[in-house]
């Protein structure tokens, strides 16, 4: 039987019992976290300081104008820019390699809920940009590819992680 | 017993393989859930652009419709706000004025021009719509001006607004051209087209606003403007009846922002009318203008 030094460190599968997710992961997830922030925060400030009495921007299918201007860009009248940024930090601080590491089932469940969370929210703003708006937004499509990779990677790290569930 | 002993060890370590299989085997169990789950997001994701790719569902019905006439009480209250509350508001929310150019001046038979290009959809054109009617209708008069919203699925969804499509302007002072170069119903990936316009009109708008913005405005060849001087989002939700009584109350944000952008507006038609009439562009609310005109 292989002992727990012939494994090639943490970025293998933990062993059984063990409730450590793969080192990998657990930096991906932070760095898409991060990566989130960062953008989310450019649109929320876009929100906040870009002018409203512009002229009217041509109407290609490609118009972020549209989509953050648009009613979909606030949820239960809250800018959506901003609800990106307290979900972007909440996933920061909830994929800390101290927060995975923390044997918190809140903590886990918390994550796992949040991450599916985004990825629910994501799919309906495609829904919104594509059959309401008829726009794309490229930075917000920026973070609708991370909400949904960090989905994945927070989803599969919680199913290695739950050893002992 | 050394038999025994052996029996034992094996058997514990038939129950440590078992046990390590299981957990083997629950942990295969939840990567395929996980993997599963992953799959249906992105399955999610790649269905609604295949439909959008294939037109299924298509864009949202657009509740626009082709400008009607304004009512009578529209029009009226365009063309009478009362003095005392476009000198209280002066320049009111307005942010943003014409600015000079150099160029031929713009006239027709004698008389300078104004030339307005926008279009029903446009949000921004919406609102400073507003303001151009109530600025012209201290020149001269207007007939067949349209009543009609910015497009539903743009930014400030469905601003009411006028139309010039359709209408006619008369004075004494100055001429206006107006065109609203596509309506508000969606046609293909754009809007249905209204006013096409004319090469001269086409050559000055290439000349002076080469992006095309719109709303763009020339004011006699003296001032252009593209843009609104304030958010449509001042009218949202509001009816043209409502718009329009709120000219006439000093107090309301509507009025301050198309009161104070129309004093604006006037203030640089009174620049190419050589100050006719005297009793417009002596107005302290349009001198008020004046000073924010020329301070940009």
């Amino acid at each position: 039987m292989a002992s727990r030094t012939d494994r090639s460190g943490p970025v293998a599968g933990p062993a059984v019992g063990e409730t450590r997710a793969p080192r990998r992961l657990i930096l991906s997830s932070l760095a898409l976290a991060v990566l989130g922030l960062g953008i989310a925060g450019y649109l929320g400030y876009e929100h906040h300081t870009a002018s409203t009495t512009l002229s009217c921007p041509d109407t290609g299918m490609i118009n972020c104008l549209t989509v953050t201007t648009s009613t979909y860009a606030r949820f239960l009248g809250l800018p959506v820019s901003d609800l990106g940024v307290g979900y972007f930090l909440a996933m920061v601080l909830l994929c800390l390699p101290s927060s995975w590491a923390s044997p918190s089932l809140l903590l886990r469940r918390s994550r796992l809920a949040l991450s599916a969370l985004g990825a629910l929210f994501v799919l309906y703003l495609l829904w919104a940009e594509l059959f309401q708006l008829d726009a794309i937004c490229l930075w917000c499509t920026a973070v609708h590819v991370v909400t949904v990779a960090l989905f994945g990677v927070v989803v599969i790290g919680t199913a290695l992680l739950d050893q002992q569930a | 017993m050394g038999q025994q002993s052996r029996a034992r060890t094996a058997a514990r370590a038939r129950t440590a393989e078992m046990r390590a299989a299981q957990a083997q085997q629950q942990r295969r169990r939840r990567l395929w859930r996980a993997m599963s789950s992953v799959g249906v997001v992105l399955l999610l994701v790649t269905g609604l652009i295949a439909l959008k790719i294939a037109g299924v569902g298509g864009s949202k019905p657009s509740s626009a419709a082709p400008s009607t006439l304004a009512s009578r009480a529209v029009v009226d209250a365009v063309g009478t706000v009362p003095k005392s509350v476009l000198n209280t508001i002066g320049t009111g929310t307005a942010s943003s004025v014409p600015k000079p150019i150099r160029a031929p001046a713009l006239s027709v038979a004698g008389k300078p021009e104004l030339l307005y290009v926008g279009a029903e959809y446009c949000p921004y054109c919406a609102a400073q719509r507003w303001a151009l009617a109530v600025a012209l209708a201290r020149f001269g008069s207007w007939s067949g001006l349209g009543a009609t919203h910015s497009s539903s699925a743009d930014i400030f969804p469905n601003t009411p607004t006028l139309s010039f499509h359709g209408s006619s302007y008369a004075s004494e002072f100055l001429t206006f051209a107006g065109y609203e170069i596509t309506s508000n119903v969606r046609s293909g990936t754009g809007y249905a087209p209204l006013d096409p316009l004319p090469a001269t009109v086409s050559s000055l708008v290439d000349t002076f606003n080469p992006q095309g913005s719109i709303p763009f405005v020339d004011v006699g060849g003296k001032y252009t403007m593209t843009g609104a001087s304030f958010s449509p989002d001042v009218l949202a939700g509001l009816t043209q009846e409502q718009v329009a009584a709120a000219l006439s109350d000093p107090t309301s944000p509507v009025a301050k922002a198309i009161d104070g952008t129309a004093n604006v507006l006037t203030a640089s038609i009174c620049n190419v009318t050589d100050g006719k009439p005297g009793s417009v562009c002596g107005a302290p609310g349009v001198v008020a203008a004046k000073a924010k005109l020329a301070n940009g």
